[in-house]
């Protein structure tokens, strides 16, 4: 935990440090004069943008972490299981009709909540949420999602399908003071409740009927965990768009690191996603300044080789 | 409970997966303290049985009674303090170090969010000990082999603490050796704890030598049920399995399965 804090620390000050308009550490904390209060500005104009960085990237590893563990597959992730995409969707649409930037993230956070509960009606068996069909609702649903997209950026034009793009990619270029305090009462819940559930989900991680066997309430389990990854997950494409890897990496990385107790790992895992997209998203901002790369692009383009690293490594 | 009175009294007690139905109106008494062998060819309902005790599946009509007291009323806490299940097999996907696997056992008394203590830990360390499997402590058990797994659960079974074992085909896929081992190992801790076990097995020298009494279902239903040497004829294996066995002697001849040529007649 210690680690990872450090971890988010380091990710900070290279988020304040790099940009547009490199920015020294030194002057920020000490200086005095034009250099300091340049720096200081800078900063603050920075600010939100590192602390919504920092509170999509826990959130996204939060509810990864919290799905390997009650799907008990290391593949299972919000993007994956289609939250990113419908919320994806719920925005487009509201770009396509014609809406205020203003609805969007309300239209993302709609359209995420609305493929929750469609994928966890399709993977519903005799009354019970059935864990192998909810993993195959996701993928499938995940790809009717693209192709709605795909489908809507085509016809879309100016304004909307760069809006679109924006959504499609992630970004976090919107970052305002009042965006970052939107997205704090979503993460919040969504930490308090996952912590409560972890000693149940560790029982989760050997399989359901294990959790059942030993006392386990498994179907209010089951609907608690998946409902509250799908709130961080909707919460943070709202405001960030759909960033892929880090709900799937990032707890495999820490997994390595502490082992797999959900009473560590849950948390741990929010610490290091809200490092890893803070980190990104100054990698994003830097190497081809003024102009920004997609997040999306660069956590894929850490992600991808990092996974396939784990991967090997794993006996 | 004392040794003699029912532990577990199923009655008209049906399950289904899907609309394929596994249990179709069963009854069975379970005596406190028993080792109870539950045999029936593939399909009959053994495992569906046991899933049920352990409330890993919901029966879909009938009762169950444990101590006397409807199971399904039964906080499902209560339930995993007194009932221990031992699935047939356990798909590892994640590394789990063997001794969390046996502290799991103790989830079921775990209060609010505080972590296993000294106690749940001294427990899991005993219950390791008797298994024979204190030296895996640290080990990964997603990789043992299935016969040093089966005796890892067999010790969260233990670190449980439960009054009843319900073990589904816990010797099924191991060598002579630990087989024997593990027989061994159930047998001693049985004589220690006066365990209730309800274990389904196929292996009918194992229900002749280890269990008290027999359980002997077919297509979902009891066919017959008491002490082993009054169950275990030649004409109630005729009635379960559809196969004839000239003598029941060769029930205690070692190895007798029916993995071996039966003598039809």
């Amino acid at each position: 935990m210690l680690a990872a804090l450090a971890l988010l620390a380091a990710a900070v000050a290279l988020g304040f440090a790099v940009g547009g308009v490199p920015l020294s550490l030194r002057e920020l904390i000490s200086g005095d004069g034009e250099a300091g209060r340049t720096a200081r500005l800078i900063a603050s104009l920075r600010l939100p943008r590192v602390l919504l960085a920092s509170l999509v990237g826990g959130c996204l590893a939060l509810a990864g972490a919290a799905l390997q563990a009650l799907l008990k597959n290391p593949l299972a992730d919000p993007f994956l299981l289609g939250t990113s995409g419908g919320a994806a969707v719920g925005a487009a649409a509201a770009a396509l009709a014609g809406a205020s930037p203003l609805v969007s993230p309300a239209a993302a956070f709609v359209g995420a909540a609305g493929a929750s509960v469609g994928i966890a009606a399709l993977a519903r068996r005799g009354g019970r949420l059935d864990l192998q069909r909810l993993l195959l609702a996701g993928l499938i649903a995940n790809a009717f999602f693209s192709a709605l997209l795909l489908g809507a950026f085509s016809v879309a034009s100016g304004e909307a399908a760069r809006s679109m793009l924006f959504w499609m990619m992630g970004s976090l270029s919107d970052a305002t003071p009042m965006r970052v305090l939107a997205l704090c009462p979503y993460a919040a819940v969504g930490l308090v409740v996952l912590a409560a559930s972890a000693s149940r989900l560790n029982l989760f991680v050997v399989g359901e009927e294990n959790a059942a066997a030993l006392g386990v309430d498994t179907e209010r389990t089951k609907r608690i965990v998946f409902l509250s990854a799908s709130l961080l997950t909707g919460a943070a494409v709202a405001f960030a768009g759909v960033i892929g890897f880090v709900g799937l990496l990032v707890p495999h990385a820490v997994r390595a690191v502490t082992g797999n107790d959900q009473r560590t790992l849950l948390p741990v895992s929010a610490v290091a996603g809200a490092a890893l997209l803070v980190a990104a998203d100054a990698v994003a901002r830097s190497v081809v300044a003024p102009v920004e790369l997609p997040i999306g692009a660069i956590t894929a383009a850490i992600g991808a080789p990092l996974f396939a690293w784990l991967l090997l490594r794993t006996p | 409970m004392s040794d003699g009175a029912l532990l577990v009294e199923a009655r008209g007690l049906t399950a289904s997966y899907g609309s394929s139905r596994a249990l179709r109106g069963l009854d069975a008494s379970v005596p406190a303290g028993e080792v109870v062998a539950v045999l029936g060819e593939n399909g009959s309902g053994k495992s569906t049985l046991l899933k049920v005790l352990a409330r890993v599946l919901s029966a879909s009509g009938g009762t169950v009674l444990f101590a006397g007291r409807p199971l399904a009323s039964m906080a499902r806490r209560e339930t995993a303090q007194r009932v221990a299940y031992v699935p047939q097999s356990v798909d590892l996907v994640f590394p789990i170090r063997s001794l969390d696997l046996v502290l799991q056992g103790r989830a079921p008394y775990a209060k609010g969010f505080s972590a296993e203590g000294p106690e749940d830990l001294r427990l899991a360390e005993e219950a390791m000990r008797a298994c024979d499997v204190a030296h895996l402590a640290e080990r990964d058990a997603s990789a043992l082999s299935g016969g040093e797994r089966r005796r890892v659960f067999l010790a969260r079974a233990l670190a449980q603490r439960a009054e009843c074992w319900l073990l589904d085909e816990p010797t099924a896929g191991l060598d002579p050796r630990h087989r024997l081992e593990f027989l061994e190992t159930l047998r001693r801790v049985h004589a220690e704890r006066r365990t209730t076990v309800l274990l389904v097995t196929h292996e009918l020298a194992a229900a002749s030598d280890l269990a008290t009494r027999v359980l002997l279902l077919k297509d979902g239903r009891a066919i017959a049920e008491g002490p082993t040497d009054e169950v275990l004829t030649p004409e109630a294996l005729r009635r379960a399995f559809g196969v004839a066995f000239a003598r029941s002697s060769q029930l205690a001849a070692v190895g007798a399965s029916l993995s071996e040529p039966p003598v039809s007649g």
